[in-house]
C-alpha cells in the first residue's frame, strides 16, 4: 500500500520504553527445561484419565483438569512434522536468517506437537509427515533452544561402537516386555554374522590410501576402530615401516601383540601368504612362531597378477604357488599348533583341492572357508558361482567371502544374505560403496554392519565368532 | 426497583489462591488453576458443569498478550465458550457483572469468572503507560501513586487528626489481614504504633506513605455464578446478586489541576447514588452489614467511605476513629484485609465480591463478622477512574 496520503503538518511525539519483566516457568516447566538442559531428555506428562501425553508438559490436563504434574514420561527426540511454515523475511527477533522453516513437530510418544526450527533441509523439500529428529545445542540456553533445531531423521545406524567385551556382564538396560519379545523374535530369525577386517594385505600402499597401516601401532589403532565398529576378527599381513610385506617373525609378532594389547577381545587372523616371492618356509614358520587363533590356508597354485581392469594390460605377472604338499604341510602345522585354518577358495578347483587333502583327516571341524572374488587369476564374482561353492561345502562348514575392488560389497551382501559371513578391509578395496575413499577399514565395517542390519542379522562378538568357527581363545 | 433482570443469579462457589509477592513455583495457568479447583470444590462441581469461562486481568501487566488462550491449560476453558475482559483495576468486578449478565440473559446456566495477576512477572508501567498522552503533559502514567487525597483530608480536618485517622484505617486493615490466611501482607500492627508509623514510614508522595499503600501481589480468584434454578438445586447457601452498576465519566479523564467542586474521584458517589436510588435504599450505612471496598491506599479508603455512604462532615472519620469499621463494629470494612493487604490487580476486585459472598454465607472463617450478614456491598475501582458496585443478598427478598 502506498503511503501517499498527505502528512503535511502532522505532529508526532517519539517515545521509547524499557520494559523489564520476569517469567516464572513454574515447577513443571522448570523440571522440563532443566532435564532438557542437563540430561538431554525430552519429558512430557501423561494424563491417566484420557491417556494423552502432553508436550510441553503441564500441571493439569486441560481436558479433565486431572493433576498430572508428577506423571512424567520420556518422549523420543524424534518425531514427525504435522505442519510447518516457511519464514521468508529477515527480522531482528527471528532465530535464524530467512528463509527457514518453523514446524509443528509431534515427537514419538507425545500426543501434542511443539513448534521448533526445522533445519538441514531446503524449505521446498519439507513434507507433512516427514520424520525428523532433535539436534541438541552444544551449550545451554535455558530455553527450548537447548534443542538447537530439528533435522530430517537419518536412517537408523546400528549401534555397535560401545559394545562390551565378550563375556562381560554389565548393567542390563531396562527394556519393556514388548521390546524383549520383539528382540527374541528377531534373534530367532537371525544368525550372527562374523565381520572380518583385512587391514592391509600385501599390496595396498599408503600412496593409494593413507589409512593403510604399516607399523604395529597403526595396526593396533586400526584394529581397535574396526572392533568398535563391529568387526570380530582382523586379517593381518605385517608390514615394514616402508610398507613392504614382511616375513620377519619379530615384526609379525609385534604387530600381532600390539593388536591384542590394544584390543584383547578381537581375533587375529594371520596370512600364510605373507607377500610376493616368499618361500614356503618363510610363509609357515611365522604362523608356528606367533600361533595366532586363525590363519589363511591357500588351496591352489594360480596366477596372482596386477592387470589393468579397463584395458587388460598386464602390470605385474606373478604365480602364487600353493602346491598340494604346501596345502597339506601348512594345514598340518596349523592344526598341530592350534591355529584354525581359514581355507581360501579362489575358484571351485581350489575347494576340490582341499576336499581331496582333507581325506587325510587332519582338519578339525568346523571347517571355515573364505570365497575370494576378483583376483586377477581367480574368478570374478557371480551369484550363481557363489551358490555352487556354497553347495559344494562339506557338513559343519562356515563360509565367509571377500571381493577385490568393486566386487567387495556385492559379494559380502550375497554371503550375508545366504547365511555366510563377511570380510571387508583395505586389503581388498580402498573405497566405500559411494565411491569415496574409505576413512579406514573400519568405515567398510560400518557399511557391512548396515548390510547385516538390513538383512536382519546381528554382528557377532569375537566370542560368538570363536564359538561359531571353533577357535581357541588366546 | 432494581434494574430489570431476565432471571435471578447467585454465586454458588468461590475460590482463591494464597496471595503472595512471588509465586516462582507455578506459572500463570498453574496459579490460576489453584483458584479454579478451589472454586469447583467449594461449589461441589466438576469442570464439566461449567458452561462458560470469563477471564480477566490488567491489560499487559504480565507482558503476555491474549493470556486467556495460554491459560486454557489451567482454566478448564477447553472446548467451552470463553470471554476475556480487561477493564483495568475494575476488571474483577466487571468479570462479576459480566458473568451475572451472561447467566441472567439465559445464555448460560453456570459461568465461572476468573481474575488473576502475577505482578512479579511483569512491569506495570508497560501496561499502564498506554494511558499516556504526551502532547498534553502526560508523558507516562506510572501507576496509582498520588498524594492529593491526603492533602485534601489534611486541609479539611487538620494535619494531626487526618494523619491519625488514615493510620487507624491502615492498622484496622492489617488486623483484619492477620485473620485471613490467604492475605498477602499481614504485619501484626497495633494501634499504639499510629504515631510512630505516621512519622517514620517512608513518604511516597506527600503524606502518602509506604505503609498506606497497597501491595503488589501474585494471586487468582474464581467465582461461580448460576441461574436461580441451578443455584437452588446445587447450593445450600446461594448468594444472590441483587444489582450492580458501573460508572465512568468523561470529565474524570481531565485531571489537570484540581477544583473542589469537580473532584477527580466523583464516580464513587455517582455510582452509589444511582444504585441505591433504584434499589430504594435510603441509608446504606444502616442497610448493609459489611462492605468489601476496593481501597488502594489508606487515605482513599478513609476518604471514600463518605462517598459510598453519603456521609456528612467528619462522620467517615468518626467511623474509623471509633473502630466501627472493624470486624465487630457497626460497618465492618474489608474483613479480609482489603486491597492494602492483598492486591493481585486483576483478581483484586473479584476478591471483593468473593469475600463479600463468603461473609453472606457465613463461611469467612476467622475473619467472619460476628453478626448475620444479609446485605453485602462490594466495590471495584480503577479503570481509568471507574467505579463498579455490586450488591449481594442472603435472601431473594427484594
Amino acid at each position: 500500500m502506498a503511503l501517499d496520503y498527505d502528512r503535511k503538518d502532522c505532529f508526532i511525539v517519539e517515545g521509547k520504553l524499557a520494559l523489564p519483566y520476569s517469567y516464572f516457568a513454574g515447577r513443571v516447566g522448570s523440571t522440563f527445561i532443566t532435564t532438557l538442559r542437563d540430561k538431554k531428555k525430552i519429558m512430557g506428562v501423561k494424563c491417566p484419565v484420557c491417556n494423552k501425553v502432553y508436550l510441553p508438559p503441564r500441571q493439569t490436563c486441560e481436558r479433565d483438569l486431572t493433576d498430572i504434574r508428577d506423571n512424567w514420561v520420556e518422549v523420543q527426540p524424534s518425531g514427525e512434522v504435522v505442519n510447518f511454515t516457511v519464514v521468508r523475511y529477515d527480522d531482528k527477533h527471528l532465530p535464524k536468517k530467512a528463509p527457514f522453516v518453523m514446524a509443528l513437530i509431534k515427537l514419538d510418544g507425545a500426543d501434542t506437537p511443539i513448534v521448533h526450527i526445522l533445519d538441514g533441509i531446503a524449505p521446498e523439500e519439507v513434507k507433512i509427515g516427514m520424520k525428523v529428529e532433535a539436534v541438541f545445542s552444544s551449550s545451554p540456553t535455558n530455553t527450548i533452544l537447548d534443542i538447537s533445531h530439528f533435522a530430517p531423521k537419518k536412517p537408523e545406524k546400528a549401534f555397535v561402537s560401545e559394545r562390551k567385551p565378550s563375556g562381560a556382564k554389565g548393567e542390563e538396560p531396562v527394556i519393556s516386555e514388548e521390546e524383549k519379545l520383539l528382540k527374541e523374535r528377531r534373534k530367532a530369525m537371525s544368525k550372527k554374522v562374523i565381520i572380518t577386517a583385512a587391514l592391509a594385505g600385501a599390496a595396498t600402499m599408503k600412496n593409494q590410501t593413507p589409512s593403510v597401516p604399516y607399523t604395529p601401532q597403526e595396526f593396533a589403532e586400526e584394529a581397535y576402530k574396526c572392533y568398535k565398529a563391529g568387526a570380530a576378527m582382523v586379517h593381518v599381513h605385517a608390514r615394514e615401516d616402508n610398507g613392504m610385506p614382511t616375513h620377519d617373525h619379530k615384526r609379525i609378532k609385534d604387530t600381532h601383540d600390539a593388536i591384542k594389547e590394544k584390543c584383547p577381545d578381537i581375533i587375529v587372523n594371520l596370512s600364510s601368504a605373507v607377500g610376493m616371492g616368499k618361500t614356503a618356509e618363510q610363509r609357515i614358520s611365522q604362523i608356528v612362531y606367533v600361533k595366532p587363533e586363525m590363519a589363511s590356508l591357500n588351496t591352489n597354485t594360480m596366477n596372482f597378477s596386477i592387470i589393468d581392469r579397463k584395458t587388460g594390460k598386464i602390470f605385474i605377472d606373478f604365480v602364487f604357488e600353493n602346491t598340494f604338499t604346501m596345502l597339506q604341510d601348512f594345514g598340518k602345522a596349523m592344526e598341530e599348533n592350534g591355529v584354525k585354518p581359514e581355507v581360501e577358495v579362489y575358484d571351485l578347483g581350489g575347494l576340490d583341492n582341499w576336499l581331496l587333502i582333507s581325506k587325510q583327516g587332519f582338519f578339525t571341524k568346523p571347517y571355515n572357508f573364505n570365497f575370494v572374488w576378483g583376483v586377477a587369476g581367480g574368478m570374478s564374482f557371480r551369484p550363481d558361482m557363489f551358490m555352487v561353492l556354497k553347495n559344494a561345502l562339506p557338513e559343519d562348514s562356515n563360509f565367509t567371502t571377500c571381493g577385490v575392488g568393486i566386487e567387495q560389497f556385492p559379494a559380502i551382501t550375497m554371503s550375508c544374505l545366504v547365511g555366510g559371513h563377511m570380510r571387508v578391509g583395505l586389503e581388498d578395496n580402498i573405497r566405500v560403496p559411494n565411491g569415496e575413499l574409505a576413512k579406514g577399514s573400519y568405515e567398510q565395517v560400518e557399511w557391512a554392519v548396515r548390510i547385516a542390519e538390513s538383512l536382519g542379522r546381528e554382528p557377532a562378538t569375537p566370542d560368538e565368532a570363536r564359538e561359531i568357527m571353533g577357535l581357541r581363545k588366546r | 426497583m432494581a434494574h430489570k433482570k431476565n432471571r435471578n443469579v447467585a454465586i454458588i462457589g468461590v475460590g482463591q489462591t494464597k496471595h503472595s509477592s512471588h509465586r516462582e513455583d507455578v506459572n500463570q495457568p498453574e496459579m490460576i488453576h489453584e483458584a479454579v479447583s478451589a472454586a469447583l470444590k467449594d461449589a461441589n462441581l466438576s469442570i464439566k458443569d461449567i458452561d462458560c469461562i470469563v477471564h480477566g486481568n490488567m491489560e499487559l501487566f504480565e507482558m503476555i498478550h491474549q493470556p486467556d488462550l495460554w491459560h486454557v491449560l489451567g482454566t478448564g476453558a477447553y472446548g467451552k465458550d470463553s470471554i476475556r475482559i480487561t477493564t483495568g483495576g475494575t476488571v474483577g468486578t466487571t468479570l462479576a457483572c459480566a458473568s451475572d449478565n451472561l447467566v441472567a440473559s439465559g445464555m448460560y446456566d453456570i459461568v465461572m469468572a476468573i481474575g488473576f495477576e502475577k505482578l512479579q512477572e511483569g512491569h506495570t508501567t508497560g501496561g499502564i503507560t498506554n494511558m499516556a498522552d504526551p502532547l498534553w503533559f502526560r508523558n507516562l502514567q506510572t501507576g496509582a501513586l498520588t498524594g492529593s487525597t491526603a492533602y485534601d483530608v489534611i486541609q479539611e480536618f487538620g494535619e494531626d487528626r487526618a494523619k491519625r485517622a488514615a493510620m487507624m484505617y491502615r492498622i484496622v486493615m492489617d488486623k483484619h489481614a492477620c485473620l485471613n490466611p490467604n492475605a498477602h501482607r499481614a504485619f501484626g500492627l497495633d494501634f499504639d504504633q499510629v504515631e510512630t508509623l505516621m512519622n517514620t514510614s517512608p513518604q511516597l508522595v506527600g503524606e502518602l506513605r509506604l505503609i498506606h499503600m497497597c501491595s503488589q501481589s501474585d494471586g487468582a480468584c474464581a467465582v461461580i455464578f448460576a441461574c436461580e434454578k441451578k443455584a437452588k438445586e446445587l447450593s445450600k447457601k446461594p448468594v444472590w446478586i441483587r444489582d450492580h452498576i458501573t460508572i465512568h465519566r468523561e470529565e474524570t479523564f481531565n485531571i489537570f489541576g484540581y477544583h473542589k467542586d469537580f473532584p477527580v474521584l466523583k464516580t464513587h458517589k455517582f455510582a452509589a447514588e444511582q444504585l441505591f436510588k433504584r434499589n430504594d435504599i435510603k441509608n446504606p450505612l444502616e442497610y448493609f452489614d459489611v462492605f468489601e471496598m476496593y481501597d488502594p491506599a489508606a487515605w482513599w479508603g478513609l476518604d471514600w467511605l463518605r462517598d459510598f455512604f453519603f456521609l456528612k462532615g467528619d462522620e467517615h472519620l468518626r467511623l474509623v476513629e471509633n473502630k466501627e469499621i472493624m470486624i465487630g463494629g457497626s460497618m465492618p470494612i474489608n474483613p479480609s484485609g482489603g486491597v492494602i493487604a492483598t492486591n493481585p490487580i486483576g483478581a483484586t476486585a473479584l476478591l471483593r465480591v468473593a469475600e463479600a459472598a463468603l461473609q453472606v454465607r457465613g463461611d469467612a472463617g476467622a475473619h467472619q463478622i460476628p453478626k448475620e450478614v444479609k446485605h453485602a456491598l462490594a466495590s471495584g475501582f480503577g479503570g481509568t477512574m471507574w467505579t463498579v458496585l455490586m450488591m449481594l443478598e442472603k435472601e431473594l427478598s427484594w
